[in-house]
């Protein structure tokens, strides 16, 4: 039996008085795509907060690839997220003077060293081989997204977070996004925890929870 | 105060244990215990030679077996340099790890012994506060003191804290010459600079007679003067510099320009690039001990030229000669008196030219008279301290019992006559000594404090 990507039990998150999220029980297999849907302030961010070893649990337990991540130091969570974690935000988050290449190269040189040449490949992989050396404001959204894809995809990340990574696209872009997601996923194997409002977009997953207030109310399988 | 004194030998043997335990850190139990009683024994050793080799031997010895360490050094920088260019290999023969069981208890009790000795070197003076028993009660228990402390404090150093095998022993021979460097008898700084200028003045002149004829018509005066700056302190002082920094850069060299692992066969890029940042984060680490060690060098080499050592350095009496030439120094006047074994200083004004002497009685039982000044250096002068006088110029240490004979850094003996009332010396063959021994380019200086 493999061992979960993602478990939590009691998991519990509070910002002074507010409760953000209330005791989760959660378990996400390796592989799977699991799509986290909610109202605003439901708690979906904050999940993803905690998953990626942005934020710290309040009480209960959280495991990630087999990691107790309430137990790591904090140079322990950066390395964490430096070598487990891909994360696309809804705001690209590019660097406005470096090119889509040195983006990429940025997230290799945080994690060890760079390396140019694998850079390229996966931008080309992303279908952005003929925009290496364009600078983000020369890119659309839909191609600002696939840089985030490729940045986040670069050091062979475990698991890949998206922070309603479609929110600001228009529908043929999503659909864009979303299929080279799928693609890569087949490929890398890697878990995939998406935040979405939109139903169509939370669809592609195999499994899709519903977060009312920071409680989970409901769960759906799309797919096994 | 003397507590104070003998601070720089034990932080110098504190350093070294801790360098050799992080150097072999799969040795760490055994080398703490050898680096101990390395130090007890070189203590013993030492106070050992001190009471039945009275006068510079022991001193000798101990100058020669740290300055045989640094050689020793410059021969495993440039094998460290040569072969950083090969790639690091898993050693499937075991051959890097039986040389390590053999480099590793030789470099810990080595440089331990030495270190010892060193410590001990403080107790051999007249200002030791202790005899040589409870001197070497005290150093057994300090010794002690420091291995264990050594032990648990490099423990405590991070893991990524790493030293190649060549900088372990740059380490422990920068600190062993910092701690040399404190005692002005072991001092190997400044006679090394005094060789090479001699060495530098040496070769000037034999290519100069060999190849150039000196009155060449292309060799003009000025040109001469340029020629004359070879002959000067500054370049036996950078000579020496470059000599005692050049292994420990080479070492940084080396390290800097070791091949990083081979990395192709991995599929994975971010794995890849992961043990490559390893690896070059590992080669940085191990930057860390040969920079330091220039920093220590640097140290020593600053405290070789500006010794914490009062010197006795009377101001000079003036003296006449009278119409024979004759200049007649009372074995008793005044605050004077020659049989003390002090340096007394004396100047005599012949014309216009001025020479400075001195007369003093040897540990030998034997007065002598000597000009204050020698044949090779520029006339600073000497001054007396512990058992020796030094050259103010190249800071050479003369033994007392030497004083008198010719040769070297040697102060230039002067004939004279001893009388029961003193001493009786030809004012000519005084100036004349000067004359045709002293260079000429030397600055006039009045001596004395």
């Amino acid at each position: 039996m493999t061992v979960p990507t993602i478990q939590t039990a009691g998991l519990t998150k509070g910002y002074g008085d507010i409760c953000a999220l209330k005791p989760l029980d959660l378990q996400v297999a390796e592989g799977e795509w699991l799509s986290v849907m909610g109202h605003s302030g439901s708690g979906k961010s904050t999940l993803m907060n905690l998953v990626g070893g942005l934020d710290r649990p309040s009480g209960g337990s959280l495991s990630v690839g087999g990691q107790d991540l309430s137990a790591l130091s904090e140079d322990g969570l950066a390395r964490f997220r430096r070598e487990f974690v891909g994360i696309i935000f809804q705001q690209h988050h590019l660097v406005p003077y470096l090119s889509a290449v040195e983006n990429v190269m940025l997230s290799q040189y945080f994690h060890s060293v760079p390396d140019e040449a694998e850079a390229r490949l996966a931008l080309e992989r992303v279908g952005l081989g003929h925009r290496l050396k364009n600078r983000p404001g020369e890119l659309s959204g839909g191609e600002q997204q696939r840089v985030c894809i490729a940045r986040a995809i670069i050091n062979s990340p475990k698991l890949l977070l998206g922070d309603e990574p479609t929110g600001n696209l228009d529908h043929k872009s999503t659909v864009m996004v979303l299929e080279l997601l799928k693609e890569l996923r087949a490929e890398d194997r890697f878990t995939v925890v998406l935040v979405t409002h939109n139903e169509e977009v939370a669809a592609w997953g195999d499994r899709t929870i519903y977060l009312d207030d920071g409680v989970l109310v409901r769960e759906e399988r799309l797919r096994s | 105060m003397f507590a104070a004194k003998l601070l720089p030998q034990l932080f110098a043997f504190f350093g070294i244990a801790a360098v050799v335990l992080r150097g072999y850190p799969e040795r760490r139990r055994p080398l703490a215990v050898s680096v101990g009683a390395g130090f007890a024994v070189g203590a013993a050793v030492a106070f050992f030679l001190f009471r039945n080799f009275p006068g510079s031997f022991p001193f000798e010895l101990i100058r020669t077996v740290v300055g045989a360490s640094f050689f020793l050094f410059w021969g495993i920088a440039v094998t460290a340099l040569y072969r950083s260019s090969e790639r690091a290999l898993p050693d499937a023969s075991g051959r890097s790890s039986r040389l390590d069981a053999v480099a590793a208890p030789v470099i810990a009790l080595g440089a331990a012994v030495t270190a010892g000795a060193l410590a001990a070197c403080r107790f051999s003076g007249n200002d030791a506060p202790l005899g040589p028993v409870p001197a070497l009660v005290l150093l057994l228990v300090i010794g002690a003191l420091l291995a264990a402390a050594g032990f648990f404090l490099e423990a405590k150093l991070p893991e990524a804290l790493t030293v190649s095998r060549a900088g372990t022993l740059g380490g422990v021979v920068a600190l062993l010459l910092l701690s040399s460097s404190y005692l002005v008898r072991l001092d190997l700084f400044s006679p090394l600079s005094m060789k090479v200028m001699k060495g530098c003045h040496d070769f000037v002149h034999q290519f100069m007679e060999s190849v150039l004829i000196p009155d060449h018509l292309f060799v003009r005066p000025q040109i001469w003067g340029y020629i004359g700056i070879l002959f000067s302190k500054e370049v036996g002082f950078w000579g020496g510099m470059v000599i005692w920094f050049t292994p420990f850069l080479l070492v940084a060299i080396a390290v800097r320009f070791e091949l990083l692992p081979s990395v192709g066969h991995i599929r994975q890029g971010a794995q890849r690039r992961k043990l490559l940042a390893a690896a070059i984060r590992q080669r940085r680490m191990k930057l860390i001990v040969p920079l330091l060690s220039l920093v220590l060098m640097a140290g020593a080499a600053y405290r070789s030229s500006f010794p914490d050592v009062e010197y006795w350095d009377p101001k000079p009496i003036p003296v006449a000669a009278d119409p024979s030439g004759d200049v007649f120094i009372p074995r008793k006047g005044g605050e004077v008196d020659l049989s003390d074994g002090k340096l007394h200083k004396y100047l005599l004004k012949g014309g216009a030219r001025e020479v400075r002497f001195f007369v003093m009685l040897t540990p030998t039982g034997k007065l002598t008279v000597d000009l204050d000044a020698c044949a090779i250096c520029k006339p600073d002068g000497y001054g007396q301290g512990e058992g020796s006088v030094i050259c103010y110029y190249c800071k050479t240490l003369i033994p007392l019992e030497t004083v008198g004979k010719p040769g070297g850094c040697n102060p230039v003996p002067v004939a004279f006559s001893e009388k029961p009332d003193g001493v009786h010396i030809n004012g000519v063959t005084l100036v004349n000594a000067w004359s045709t021994t002293v260079q000429s380019t030397g600055a006039k200086k009045e001596g004395g404090k």
